[in-house]
């Protein structure tokens, strides 16, 4: 890859792999962290890929891998955010005060990056399989459980089907 | 109300996305409960998404991070241009060390005894041959390329 198709790759993907990031490990600073680190990696291992989209799918499972790496180092209870009334410094705070993160954050990290590359990327179960590096067959039991907990968790915080559709 | 896996999912999750219901499938999802979680949960992330995406922050500069890359790639193809080096410089130091080991016992004499048969009166390239051993010669020589060697080695480990 030359340095001109990997600024192309990094315009196309870098905004939507950052939102991801932010989304399960809930800080901005270490989002961008994990981000170039994703694609230093990536362009570290030599990875081609036959088009854009296999190289989004490359990078998201070496996303995926970092939190993995980021959460076992953690202790759980140590990645919840801050709750909606108390009061966070930082800029990401703001994202975090929201609905969907206030919710998103209740669930276990790997419900958040299965729903999120199942529903926000499009991906398929075989791609969140690699990316998770879980079994394609059980995806799709352990993603409708997921998403069951995701809309328990929304609707107690008064978010309804038919207020997201209109 | 359907509390199981629908066979509709795909379809509402494309309309979610899109924002095209037909009016059959907006009946299926009121119907079913499975379908209107569904419904829930992919506007609730698309919303999260976008709001993500939009963020204000700037992204990090892709230059560092190519550049790094790079390097780290000119780094790993000197090292294998210079793996065949290493190994030879590797095995001069083993041979230079089983020779000194070898020979380390008897050293001392032949030291000893070249310095007093040496005749510094003679021309330079005879000076070998009146030290009376070339053995001695060989040994010292390849002591001094194993030290070479050695300094070799650690001076680009260091680097």
């Amino acid at each position: 890859m030359d340095e001109a198709a990997f600024r192309h790759l990094y315009q196309r993907t870098a905004r939507p792999l950052r939102a991801y990031l932010m989304r399960s490990c809930g800080d901005l600073a270490l989002a961008d962290d994990f981000l170039q680190e994703a694609y230093l990696r990536m362009l570290r291992s030599g990875f081609e890929g036959e088009d854009d989209d296999h190289r989004k799918n490359y990078l998201y499972r070496i996303a995926t891998n970092l939190l993995r790496d980021h959460f076992r180092r953690k202790r759980p209870e140590s990645v919840q955010v801050p709750g909606r009334d108390e009061s966070p410094s930082h800029d990401e705070a703001v994202h975090l005060r929201s609905d969907v993160g206030g919710a998103m954050a209740e669930l276990a990290p790997r419900d958040q990056q299965m729903l999120w590359l199942a529903y926000v990327e499009g991906a398929s179960h075989n791609e969140i399989a690699k990316a998770l590096g879980l079994r394609t067959a059980s995806i799709r039991s352990m993603l409708f459980r997921a998403r069951q907990r995701l809309a328990k968790q929304l609707q107690a915080r008064g978010l309804r089907p038919e207020l997201e559709v209109s | 109300m359907n509390t199981k896996p629908c066979s509709q999912e795909e379809a509402v999750t494309a309309a979610v996305r899109s924002g095209d219901w037909s009016p059959e499938l907006k009946a299926h999802r009121d119907g079913c409960l499975t379908c209107a979680e569904l419904t829930l949960v992919v506007a609730a992330l698309a919303a999260d998404a976008e709001e993500l995406a939009a963020m204000d922050a700037p992204l990090p500069d892709p230059a560092p991070i190519w550049l790094r890359a790079h390097l780290a790639s000119r780094e790993r193809q000197y090292h294998r241009a210079t793996r065949a080096i290493v190994w030879v410089q590797r095995a001069a130091v083993a041979i230079a060390c089983a020779i000194g080991i070898a020979f380390a016992p008897g050293l001392w004499e032949l030291v000893s005894g070249a310095f007093s048969g040496l005749d510094l009166s003679m021309s330079a390239p005879d000076l070998p041959r009146s030290a009376g051993s070339p053995l001695l010669v060989l040994v010292v020589s390849l002591l001094v390329l194993g030290g070479l060697a050695l300094w070799e080695l650690t001076a680009a480990q260091e680097n």
